[in-house]
Formats: C-alpha cells, sequence, structure tokens
C-alpha cells in the first residue's frame, strides 16, 4: 500500500468514524436517559441528507440548510416521542411489554423509508459538496492530495461531539438529562420536569442524526436503505464504547471507521464484514466494552 | 405547612395507605414511626406527589396538592429527600448541591453559590470533598449531601425517608442535630424512621401500621414508654 492510499483510507476512516460517532451518541443518550431508543436513528439521518440535498441542489445556502435541517429533525424528533414513545406509557397495562417501542420506533423508520422512496426514488444519489467549491477540491498532505471536503466534515464531526459534551457537562438541562438517566423520581424530586427532559433528549438525539445527515450526503451516496445500516454500526460502535466511558463510543466509532476503511480496501466484496468481526473480537476479550468498568452514563 | 385528611394510596392494583390524617405545621419537627414495609415510603411518596391519591385531601402551604405533578411541588417548597439518598453518582457533590436549586425559576448563579456556601459551613466535610464525584462519598457523607441538596431548595416542608439507615452514631448525631436546628428556625421536617433515635429530637410522632396511623402522642410520651411503641411496632 501507498503513502498516499494510506493517507487517504485513513481519513476516510476518521471521517466515518465520526459520523458514527455521532449517531451512536444519539441512540444511546436517549437509551440511557430514558431505557429506550430510536431503532430509526439511522432513518432520520437518512431524512436528513436528502432534505439537505434536496436543498442544496435548489441553490440554498449551506448556513441556512444547516439550520433547516436541524429544526425540522428537531421536530421529527418531538414528534417520535409524542407519537410513538410517550402513549406507550400511558398503555402500559394494555399493550406489549416493557419493549413495545422497538416496534414503535421501527414502524416509525419503515414509514420513512418508503416516504423517501416515494419522494426522492429508489436510485442512489450524490449531494453537492458543503464547504468547497466542487467535490474535487484537493489539499496536499504531506505530498498526498486530500480532499479539502472530507477535512472539514472530519472538522465538523468532531466539533459536533465536543459540543454535545459541553452540552451534557456544563448546561442547566445537560445535567437534568444526566439526573434523568441515574433516576426519574429522583430527578421528578429535584424540581425536574422529567417529561420535558425526555422530549429534549430525543430532541438532542434527531439533532444528531440532522448533523450526521448533513455530513454524511456528500461522502456517500444518499439512498433510502442507507438508515439501516448506520444504526447497525451505532449499536456496534456503543457497544464497542462500553456505553459508558466518555471517550469509549468515540474510540469505538474510530476504530470501527478504521476498520471498515482499510477492509474495504483489501476486500470490497465483504469490506463491511470485517468492521463488525473486529466489534466481535474486542467484545470477546473485553465483554464491557474498551473502557467497560465504569457504570453507565450518558456520556 | 402540610394537613393530610383521611387520605388513602396504592400503586397499581394495590392500596397502600388508609384514612391517613397527619399534620405538620411552621417550626415542627414530626417522625413517623413505623417497621419495615409498614408503608413510610408511600406516606413521602404520596405527599410528594410521585403516588396516586386515592381518598381524602392533602393540603400544602394552604393550597390542594393532590394531583400536581411532583417537579411542580418540589420547586414550590416540598422537598423530598428519598431513601437511599438518590446521590447522583457521575455528578460531583458541588454539582449534586445545585441540580435541585438549578430548576427553581429566577434563582440567580448568586444566591446558588450563597446557598452553597451556608451548606458547607452546615457540613463541613462537603465543602472538602465538593470537586469528588458523588459516588465515592461515605454512607454519612451522602445523607448530608442529600439534606443539603434538599435544603439549597429552601423547602418549606423538609420530608425525610429514613435518614438514619445505615449511618455511623457519630454521622446520625450531626445529621440529626443539623435537622433540629432548621426546624427551630421555622422549617416544617417530617421524617419517616423505623429507629427510635430520632424521637429525641421530634415534637411529636406518629406510629404507622400496616397502612394506617394507630398511635399519635408527643415524642417526649414516647420516648418515655417504650412499651407503647413496642407494642405498636410489632
Ligand atoms: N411499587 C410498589 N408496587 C407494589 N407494592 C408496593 C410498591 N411500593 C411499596 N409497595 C408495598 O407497600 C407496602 C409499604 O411499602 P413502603 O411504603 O415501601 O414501606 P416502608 O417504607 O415503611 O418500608 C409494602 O407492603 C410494599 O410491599
Ligand atoms: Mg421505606
Amino acid at each position: 500500500m501507498s503513502t498516499a492510499n494510506f493517507i487517504q483510507l485513513f481519513l476516510s476512516g476518521l471521517t466515518m468514524g465520526a459520523l458514527y460517532a455521532l449517531t451512536a451518541k444519539g441512540l444511546f443518550i436517549a437509551h440511557l436517559a430514558t431505557t429506550r431508543m430510536n431503532f430509526g436513528q439511522g432513518e432520520f439521518l437518512m431524512i436528513a441528507a436528502y432534505l439537505s440535498m434536496t436543498l442544496l441542489l435548489v441553490g440554498v445556502r449551506v448556513i441556512l440548510v444547516t439550520v433547516l435541517v436541524i429544526a425540522l429533525l428537531g421536530l421529527k424528533g418531538w414528534g417520535l416521542e409524542r407519537i410513538a414513545l410517550r402513549p406507550l406509557d400511558r398503555l402500559k397495562s394494555l399493550v406489549g411489554g416493557q419493549y413495545s417501542w422497538v416496534l414503535t420506533t421501527m414502524g416509525v423508520a419503515l414509514i420513512m423509508q418508503n416516504v423517501a422512496t416515494l419522494v426522492w426514488g429508489k436510485s442512489s444519489q450524490y449531494s453537492p459538496p458543503l464547504f468547497s467549491a466542487s467535490r474535487d477540491n484537493v489539499v496536499k498532505i504531506m505530498g498526498v492530495g486530500v480532499f479539502v471536503e472530507e477535512l472539514l466534515v472530519i472538522a465538523a464531526a468532531f466539533l459536533v461531539v465536543g459540543l454535545f459534551y459541553v452540552f451534557l457537562f456544563l448546561t442547566t438541562h445537560g445535567r437534568a438529562v444526566r439526573a434523568i438517566a441515574f433516576n426519574r423520581e429522583t430527578a421528578a424530586l429535584l424540581g425536574i420536569d422529567v417529561t420535558r427532559t425526555t422530549v429534549l433528549v430525543f430532541v438532542i438525539a434527531s439533532v444528531l442524526a440532522a448533523i450526521s445527515g448533513i455530513l454524511v450526503g456528500p461522502i456517500v451516496t444518499v439512498q433510502p436503505h442507507m438508515g439501516l445500516v448506520f444504526t447497525v454500526k451505532a449499536l456496534a460502535v456503543a457497544s464497542l464504547g462500553g456505553f459508558a466511558n466518555p471517550l469509549g463510543v468515540l474510540a469505538g466509532a474510530i476504530i470501527f471507521g478504521m476498520a471498515e476503511s482499510f477492509s474495504n480496501y483489501f476486500n470490497s466484496a465483504f469490506g463491511d464484514l470485517y468492521p463488525l468481526l473486529v466489534v466481535l473480537a474486542l467484545l470477546v476479550v473485553k465483554p464491557s466494552g474498551l473502557f467497560g468498568e465504569a457504570k453507565a452514563d450518558v456520556r | 405547612m402540610i394537613r393530610l385528611e383521611k387520605v388513602s394510596s396504592g400503586i397499581g392494583s394495590i392500596d397502600i395507605l388508609r384514612d391517613i390524617d397527619l399534620t405538620v405545621t411552621r417550626g415542627e419537627l414530626v417522625v413517623v414511626l413505623g417497621a419495615n414495609g409498614a408503608g413510610k415510603t408511600t406516606l413521602l411518596r404520596t405527599i410528594s406527589g410521585l403516588v396516586e391519591v386515592r381518598g381524602g385531601s392533602i393540603k400544602f402551604d394552604g393550597k390542594t396538592s393532590e394531583g400536581a405533578k411532583a417537579h411542580e411541588l418540589a420547586r414550590s417548597g416540598l422537598v423530598h429527600v428519598p431513601q437511599g439518598r438518590q446521590i447522583i453518582p457521575t455528578l460531583t457533590v458541588e454539582e449534586n448541591l445545585a441540580i435541585g436549586a438549578e430548576h427553581l425559576s429566577g434563582l440567580g448563579r448568586d444566591e446558588i453559590a450563597r446557598r452553597m456556601e451556608a451548606e458547607y459551613e452546615r457540613f463541613p466535610v462537603l465543602k472538602t470533598r465538593r470537586h469528588i464525584l458523588g459516588g465515592s462519598l461515605s454512607g454519612g457523607e451522602q445523607q448530608m449531601l442529600a439534606v443539603s441538596r434538599g435544603l439549597m431548595m429552601a423547602p418549606k416542608l423538609l420530608m425525610l425517608d429514613e435518614p438514619s439507615l445505615g449511618l455511623a452514631p457519630q454521622a446520625l448525631q450531626r445529621i440529626l442535630a443539623a435537622l433540629g436546628e432548621l426546624a427551630r428556625t421555622g422549617m416544617a421536617v417530617l421524617m419517616v424512621e423505623q429507629k427510635t433515635s430520632a424521637l429525641q429530637i421530634a415534637d411529636r410522632a406518629y406510629v404507622l401500621k400496616n397502612g394506617a396511623i394507630v398511635h399519635h402522642a408527643p415524642a417526649a410520651d414516647l420516648r418515655n414508654d417504650a412499651d407503647v411503641f413496642r407494642h405498636y411496632m410489632n
């Protein structure tokens, strides 16, 4: 493998890793705070990618696209909580068990796949670049040409991960999320509006999906079934991260992104298989995840 | 400050409390004694809005409170320090202290800092531990933190669920002294206990058995009459 190849694969691993980290965080902030999650997290990302692509293609400016897609997806997260999750609490004694949310959120995901197929068609499409004038804008790093777009996507994804931590650790609402993750009744006794905080959690998860959807558009192809792959990979990443350690999910995501990038180079037919095998192998050695002794927290 | 009249409550298909009459006035320290499973925790959870009231009425601070949401009651000064202290292990001592007060509307940073200093004066050990995670405190320290976290919300009524549980005698004395002091400054304090140690600071006592109040007397009477107490507890 040439140095150029190596750097290119390394960067694309880092890029996808950062995007998986965002999806995984969306899944697990919800799970740790509410013991539910949105199994359609990947479909939310897919819808965000389509919306962003459509707006960019009609010439809306990137900054405005970002604001619009985040707002729309935030609204979707709110709707999901109201329609697919909250009613289950009220009906708990009448319907299914403790896991009916799996069905309802998957149901919403299927509906979204079909809506996307109906609106945008079945075929794969490319989203225009976000940051550079054209898709092929290149800078030289150590004599190797690297896509500007990719570098900026990496930077943006890590920035968002950073902001996510700032929210959880340094804001009142972030601490409220961590309090309901510990115990909902205790949180209520501390004056925390648990219902509103739960809504907030799903809105945040959707906003993370929105951001990953916007960022992923220009670097992979956009198609109606891209979501499930993201959900599955994010689940794998989060289990690798042990769901707990602040750096666990991030490290898990980057390992996964790298494994995927390099295995696709060596075997493009089964490229998607190897990273999952890496996850399995690591989980056999460390069943509680890479940094797994820590207690569960929304981090 | 709080008045329960003929209150019944339960969880799901189970009725737990029956016809509870209980009052705590300003500046009064009241203890409810009862054996394991008598319904003490359910009593506090009913008052604080976590358990559904099925009969009777509850008035807090002159207003009907049954049916109100737990977080609203907490914000209006009905503070419940739950069984097992429930310190959030992944937050620091300082973050645990602030987390209740943070959700009171219109409370500025300065006021939160001022209240925190007052709590550090009450329990100096918390100050030395303030940057440590709540989960790594000892039982006694956690109970102090739980009391202080409640006091940060400036309660009109402070309710405590078995604060003596698992505490060394010295830590228990510190906490009881602090609670006695709070009642003297005008706060209404309601604690539920299995042990009689709280009688030494209480004004009045109720005995709860199988979800009903079976005895009610000035605390001094029960202090001096261990037989009555033993009779009701079993
Ligand atoms: N969540 C619940 N579901 C069903 N029964 C409960 C629940 N909580 C308490 N109980 C029952 O109510 C009774 C009183 O419990 P509790 O209030 O916890 O008593 P105490 O605090 O005095 O030990 C017990 O018989 C207990 O089994
Ligand atoms: Mg109890």
